[in-house]
């Protein structure tokens, strides 16, 4: 089993606190090592984190899955894009062994729409999924007490916010190798989003699926056919 | 930011989407600081190939780097001895270079963004979305 990174002093009043959601997608990059390494072993691939929060999940990856690689990562959260930086850091303490440089920037965009359009290789997002009435608005100044509320709530099915990335996917992703992982819960109804994705053109493949307490989550891979 | 992210990074408005002025920002009042990597000669020749070099160079003359080659460096091996050179430097500028603070400005609308410990921020005001 891969090492989980380690997470220490972060405000999770502040920052999503790493949870089920964020395991299963560790749980999922354990599996799909073999498949990512091979699809980018002659190039150095752009992998983006969407809201990526305390920044576990870019650096599981960076340490043990995609190791050569340009990572930037982007949250709407100015506390989440700091920590980020500071898990990234902590974990990347020199052993003298490795000779591999860890490039990993934080940005604090909405989703990705400050990076070049079809330049993202890897895009993985752990979305607010969490059905609600509306996307909560993203406060105006840096102590407001609801930063946190954006990393759960995703309006009407929890789909709102991911809808907008799958509907500009086909922009986001890197035209010959672009591959994107997105987590779900079951009441985003991930089949119906899968049948929608296929007639668009995309291949759709469920990696992981898991009971985790009262919430069904999965993640599936999206590549171009 | 390290400097190779800026060959990534655009203006975020939707309006610009088409603009080929709104790549590569411009770098204004930025400071710059160097954080110190593992020297790896076949990342950066990989890397390479992934780079836009005129924006290289263009972000390279805004923080007062003129330098550069005006081509891009090609096939570089790290076993050759002038090539040693060539990529460590590269090592230097594009994975060693942080910005640190700044402004980013889009070349098309001419909208301003803030670099502050290193992030960038390029959240947009609600009637700009």
């Amino acid at each position: 089993m891969l090492p989980t990174p380690e997470i220490t002093d972060i405000d999770y009043d502040k920052v999503y606190e790493p949870a089920e959601d964020s395991f299963l997608l560790l749980d999922c990059f354990e599996e799909e090592k073999e498949y990512l390494q091979k699809r980018f072993t002659s190039s150095v691939p752009i992998v983006t984190e969407i809201g990526a929060g305390s920044g576990i999940v870019t650096t599981f990856l960076q340490r043990n899955i995609l190791q050569k690689s340009i990572f930037m990562c982007t949250d709407v959260n100015p506390h989440a894009c700091t920590t980020i930086l500071n898990t990234v850091k902590t974990n990347n303490v020199k052993t003298g062994e490795e000779k591999i440089p860890y490039i990993v920037d934080s940005f604090q965009m909405d989703r990705t729409t400050a990076i070049r359009s079809q330049s993202i290789d890897v895009l993985v997002f752990n979305p607010p999924y969490v059905p609600a009435e509306d996307v909560p608005k993203i406060p105006t100044t840096y102590d407001d007490s609801t930063w946190l509320d954006l990393a759960l709530l995703g309006g009407e099915d929890g789909m709102v916010t991911t809808w907008k990335v799958l509907d500009n996917l086909d922009q986001i992703l890197s035209t010959n190798k672009g591959v994107a992982y997105i987590l779900f819960c079951a009441r985003n109804k991930p089949d119906s989003v899968a049948d929608k994705m296929k007639s668009r053109g995309w291949d759709v493949k469920t990696i992981i699926h898991r009971k985790a307490g009262w919430e069904v989550l999965s993640v599936l891979r999206f590549t171009r056919i | 930011m390290k400097f190779i992210t800026t060959n990534f990074v655009k203006c975020a408005i939707k309006g610009c989407q088409s603009s080929t002025e709104a790549f590569p920002l411009k770098y204004e009042d930025c400071q710059l600081a160097q954080e110190e990597q593992e020297y790896n000669p076949e990342f950066i020749a990989h890397m390479l190939e992934r780079l836009n070099w005129p924006a290289i160079i263009q972000v390279a003359k805004d923080l007062g780097n003129e330098s550069l080659p005006p081509t891009k460096p090609e096939s570089l091996d790290p076993i050759m001895e002038d090539d040693q050179a060539v990529l460590r430097d590269l090592h230097t500028l594009l994975l060693e270079t942080q910005i640190v603070e700044g402004r980013m400005i889009c070349r098309n609308c001419e909208h301003v963004y803030h670099i502050k410990n290193s992030i960038p921020n390029f959240l947009l005001p609600p009637h700009l979305c």
